[in-house]
């Protein structure tokens, strides 16, 4: 299985490598937007000071996470992602004469290299915080070894929330507008501490849309904003839970499944 | 007249999607609603170091979150890339009617579009939260409308002048992607560019982006002086002539691809 998804993913690479050039701008410009709205955040911080008891390399840290677990999920997922198409154009019907389940297929077709400008981005992001955050004599150590975990645990959050929301397509057979409601406006929202919202807000991020265990609460312990050691493990359960749920939801999707027909 | 009734096609066409939408514009208030809330948390007590309050503040983002829609939420290079890659091109400049304005009038009329189905909408989700203020003096909406006129025109330009450079570089992926977070960081998307730290601060109010969505905004809040709408329309003017330009040196660069 494994070495059937190293096959696969060495083919996409090898065939987004045969235009180095295209591919390094656009690795390049996928992040700017970015840079820029986190530099404007920076203008905002350094005149303000704070946001909610939050300094610059603080925000910078849930930033960091926030963008680069995005970026993660963009690059593993992407015809997760664009799912809408195979519902359009019936191209899913294709998928399932395979003798390999279509979620694999799809995991396997394509990762969307250019993807990997926005990851370095993000992680450029954390780096220069948390060595703001050392500078500032704040011990830093925990939040270096917890960072891959939260990277992963991001990850998979938003692949469970873009898998489940892809899912939704086999009933409307859209999904674009959807998605940012699921993913581009929580996962924005999650760029900033949570505590910035209203109580409605606070808890669809705590629970239907879980992108607070994906920086928020266990930088929130890391940082001294309180909250207690838990806050370290309840990400992992909780990426395990929505996990579960979006895959059964999509096993659950596919038995629905009637094609377009042509 | 032939422009008038691309605008009036263009408009059209659109309409078929509004439903989908005024859905849409609910998740895209979000975005607004969640730069509120920055703007809540950072001058919450401390309303004495910023020039502007909590709820002024609310209103520039409620602004400036509607003047995207019909400022930089554009078809990006206004498509013209797409007929250049396909050739298709080479027959729109034949058509005894101007490119530019061929072009520029398609890209119009879903600005039309977008006013009453994107900027009206969203205005209304996101001012329920930041309260609706009204101008006092008459004179404001004169000044907005003839501002708002110019941002809409500035847009299109810049776009414009993205997509014709594809007939140099057939992809404009990139520099669309630079274009648009140009508008953002610099044209006051999320915070006033005055307010932007050092010479940044000063400069950007001398450049196009900030005539853009800062401009408009500013000027229905009375906070600026109308005299802002003088450097739009010296930009509009330095803008509409290199698109111009561009585009005679264009006529001379068609090349059919493929065969």
């Amino acid at each position: 299985m494994i070495w059937l998804y190293r096959k696969l993913i060495l083919a996409s690479i090898r065939a987004q490598m045969q235009y180095k050039l295209n591919f390094l701008t656009t690795a390049a410009t996928t992040g700017l937007i970015m840079v820029i709205d986190f530099l404007v955040l920076s203008a905002i911080l350094q005149r303000f000071d704070q946001v909610k008891g939050w300094d610059i390399y603080e925000v910078g840290v849930l930033y960091g996470l926030a963008s680069a677990s995005m970026s993660l999920y963009r690059l593993i997922a992407p015809e997760i992602h664009d799912f809408e198409r195979y519902i359009v154009y019936g191209d899913f019907d294709q998928l399932l004469t395979r003798p390999v389940s279509p979620l694999t297929l799809l995991l396997t077709r394509n990762i969307e290299l250019a993807r990997i400008g926005g990851i370095v981005q993000g992680i450029a992001i954390l780096v220069i915080s948390l060595y703001g955050l050392h500078q500032e004599g704040k011990n830093i150590v925990w939040l270096l070894a917890y960072v891959p975990v939260s990277l992963a645990v991001g990850t998979v959050i938003l692949f469970s929330v873009g898998l489940a929301t892809a899912t939704i397509g086999f009933w409307t057979g859209q999904i674009k507008d959807l998605q940012t409601f699921t993913l581009y406006a929580p996962a924005t929202a999650a760029n900033y501490p949570i505590s910035l919202y209203p109580g409605w807000l606070k808890l669809l991020f705590y629970t239907a849309i879980p992108v607070a265990f994906m920086n928020y609460m266990p930088m929130s312990y890391l940082l001294d904003k309180g909250g207690s050691w838990t806050a370290l493990l309840m990400p992992l359960g909780m990426a395990a839970v929505v996990c579960w749920m979006a895959l059964r939801f999509w096993k659950y999707g596919i038995h629905h499944y009637h094609s377009t027909g042509s | 007249m032939v422009y008038w009734r691309i605008i009036r096609k263009s408009y059209i066409r659109n309409l078929q999607y509004r439903i989908a939408h005024l859905i849409n514009n609910v998740a895209s208030a979000i975005f607004g609603f969640v730069y509120m809330a920055i703007w809540f948390g950072v001058l919450d007590g401390r309303a004495g170091s910023s020039p502007y309050d909590q709820q002024t503040m609310a209103q520039y983002i409620t602004l400036t979150q509607c003047l995207l829609w019909v400022t930089t939420f554009h078809t990006p290079g206004l498509g013209i890339q797409n007929g250049v890659r396909t050739g298709a091109v080479s027959t729109d400049l034949m058509r005894p009617i101007s490119y530019f304005l061929y072009v520029m009038s398609m890209e119009f009329g879903k600005v039309v579009y977008s006013f009453f189905y994107r900027f009206i909408p969203v205005g209304l989700i996101l001012g329920s939260i930041a309260g609706f203020s009204f101008p006092l003096q008459l004179q404001t909406y004169l000044w907005f409308l003839l501002s708002l006129l110019f941002s809409v025109y500035l847009g299109l330009l810049l776009f414009y002048i993205t997509g014709i450079s594809s007939f140099w570089t057939t992809e404009i992926r990139w520099s669309h992607y630079i274009l648009i977070t140009l508008i953002f960081g610099l044209g006051g998307q999320m915070i006033p560019v005055e307010l932007l730290p050092g010479l940044l601060g000063k400069l950007s109010l001398y450049l196009p982006f900030s005539g853009i969505l800062y401009a408009p905004a500013m000027i229905f809040l009375e906070r600026i002086d109308p005299d802002v709408i003088v450097m739009q329309a010296g930009w509009a003017m330095v803008l509409t002539l290199t698109a111009l330009f561009l585009t005679a040196k264009a006529r001379r660069k068609v090349e059919v691809q493929g065969g």
